[in-house]
């Protein structure tokens, strides 16, 4: 303790009695504590006692004992009174204020001989305010304490805070860059591309992969889960569709090694669901198979429409050497093949319905006749005006492909 | 989502009601993994009663996924029984229905499964 915070009183010269007072009554310490305690207890014990003496029959050894402790109470009380009206600085002022006289009212009914005052000792009542203020004391301190406290952990909390998030949204916007931007270019071939990403960083993912002789493979994926696990999975599950999708020349296979290099690499159990087309733009034929993803929709140039929903095979990355079972279909001129992720069919609106199959098949069949980023477009608004303000907690992802090839005419 | 759990035997029946997805797939993850250590002993078979599980999302699928997993390696029977029209047809899109045993009802799904350890 420094020099200057030492109260003014304490600095005064002193006998012994005052020096007592000072260690049980001013200075910070282990006595001064200690005495406290004493009181603070004696406060509480003396006023159980007033409480017990009002219980009737009590046993006889009772009665001397509460006695006893009526005179050691007020023995201690009137032992402190006297302390602090000695190491008080203004004695009147301590005798008459309102503390000082709820400590006189304690001590002094015993003192009253030959009056039934024993009632006023329920006064000392009033003395358990000083628990209720040392109460008060400790808990501003804890509080202010853990304010402080709080406030330096939420400043380090939002910063953390900050950095995740600029953190996830570069993965974010990692993860949509690397989705192609076009479709290869061919002939009589229109193709449009979307990804609506959820509010949580999903997994949707779509592909254009350039095949040999001409051919386009369609990929288009859904990672099961969310955040950055799915993020990497998807990654993971984009990047090994490339590599081997060269390599075969049918569709089932090119899913079959996929599913093989997945499982392989997959430390936290996720899949993937995925449509693999192979579409010949010369011919029209579009070879596919489906590892457990939505069938897409075929709206034929004269207005119907047809699911693609020939068998399917497993999830990628569930189960290795499972075959996955192709079919073939031929486009005509005009037709138009929609790819979608169930984030489409299953966008919620705020009363929890989904957007569903039966909508997304009258768009398409209301604006399928148009071009292929017109009927994107058309489906996303339609999706969206749905969900309304519901939170989107999926990624809403979709490929429109025309098919509209005419054999070149011949050089004259 | 509610989860409540029978035992007939040595077969724990668990009951999901509502949506199982992303935001309730965690928590039944960890409950199916409690239910396959079992109290004391392990349970002989686990089935999934699922006549009031509305809505399976793919993060839903996966805890299937692991549940069938677990069960092979610990040589416990598993399989799901009374899947709603809407979550069944989840299970054949997806190709689950290929590796995890799907009953009609729970009665057919209790005759399948093994009185005893096998």
């Amino acid at each position: 303790m420094s020099a200057a915070a030492v109260p003014e009183q304490l600095q005064q010269a002193s006998g012994p009695v005052r020096r007592l007072a000072e260690v049980l009554l001013v200075r910070p310490g282990p006595y001064a504590r200690a005495f406290e305690n004493l009181i603070l207890g004696l406060i509480v014990l003396s006023v159980a006692s007033i409480g017990v003496e009002a219980i009737p029959a009590l046993p006889a050894w009772v009665t001397p004992a509460l006695r006893v402790e009526e005179v050691i109470v007020v023995a201690v009380f009137s032992f402190e009174y006297l302390l602090r009206i000695v190491v008080a600085k203004g004695k009147f002022a301590f005798i008459f204020s309102f503390e000082g006289l709820v400590d006189l009212l304690s001590i002094a009914p015993a003192f009253l001989l030959g009056l039934d005052t024993r009632w006023l000792r329920a006064l000392r009542l009033l003395r358990l305010l000083r628990l209720l203020k040392l109460q008060t004391h400790i808990l501003e301190t804890t509080v202010a304490q853990r304010t402080r406290e709080l406030a330096q952990k939420n400043v380090l909390l939002e910063q953390a805070q900050a950095q995740i998030k600029a953190e996830l949204e570069v993965a974010r916007a990692l993860q949509i860059a690397i989705l192609p931007a076009t479709f290869p270019l061919r002939t009589g071939c229109d193709s449009a591309a979307r990804m609506l990403p959820a509010t949580t960083m999903g997994g949707d993912f779509y592909d254009f992969i350039e095949l040999p002789h001409g051919k386009v493979g369609l990929v288009m994926a859904d990672v099961s889960g969310k955040g950055v696990p799915a993020a990497f999975f998807m990654a993971v599950a984009r990047t090994s569709l490339r590599g081997v999708a060269a390599g075969h020349a049918t569709p089932g296979a090119c899913l079959a090694e996929a599913n093989g290099v997945l499982c392989a690499q997959n430390p936290l159990d996720l899949f993937v669901t995925v449509f693999y087309c192979m579409l010949d733009p010369i011919t029209g034929v579009l070879r596919y198979a489906n590892g457990g993803h939505n069938p897409p929709y075929l709206r034929r140039a004269d207005g119907s429409i047809e699911a693609l929903s020939g068998a399917g095979g497993l999830v990628l990355g569930a189960m290795p050497d499972v075959e996955f079972p192709e079919h073939a279909v031929q486009l005509g001129i005009g037709d138009h093949l929609v790819l979608y992720t169930d984030g489409v069919t299953e966008a919620f609106n705020a009363a929890y319905e989904p957007y569903g199959e039966e909508r997304l098949v009258a768009e398409i069949q209301a604006h399928g006749a148009g071009s292929a980023a017109g009927l994107v477009e058309r489906i996303c608004h339609s999706v969206t005006a749905f969900a309304g303000a519901a939170p989107q907690s999926d990624d809403i992802t979709l490929i429109v492909l025309s098919w509209n090839y005419t054999v070149p005419a011949l050089p004259q | 989502m509610n989860v409540r759990l029978e035992t007939l035997g040595l077969t724990t029946v668990v009951i999901p009601a509502g949506r199982l997805d992303f935001g309730s797939a965690n928590g039944f993850e960890k409950q199916l993994e409690l239910v396959f250590a079992g109290v004391g002993t392990a349970p002989a078979a686990v089935i999934i009663d699922c006549a009031a599980l509305e809505y399976v999302s793919s993060a839903g699928l996966r805890v299937f996924l692991l549940a069938a997993r677990t069960s092979q390696r610990a040589s416990i029977y598993f399989a799901l029984c009374a899947l709603q029209p809407a979550v069944h047809e989840v299970f054949k899109l997806s190709g689950f229905n290929r590796i995890i045993t799907v009953h009609a009802d729970r009665a057919t799904a209790l005759a399948q499964a093994p009185q005893g350890r096998a």
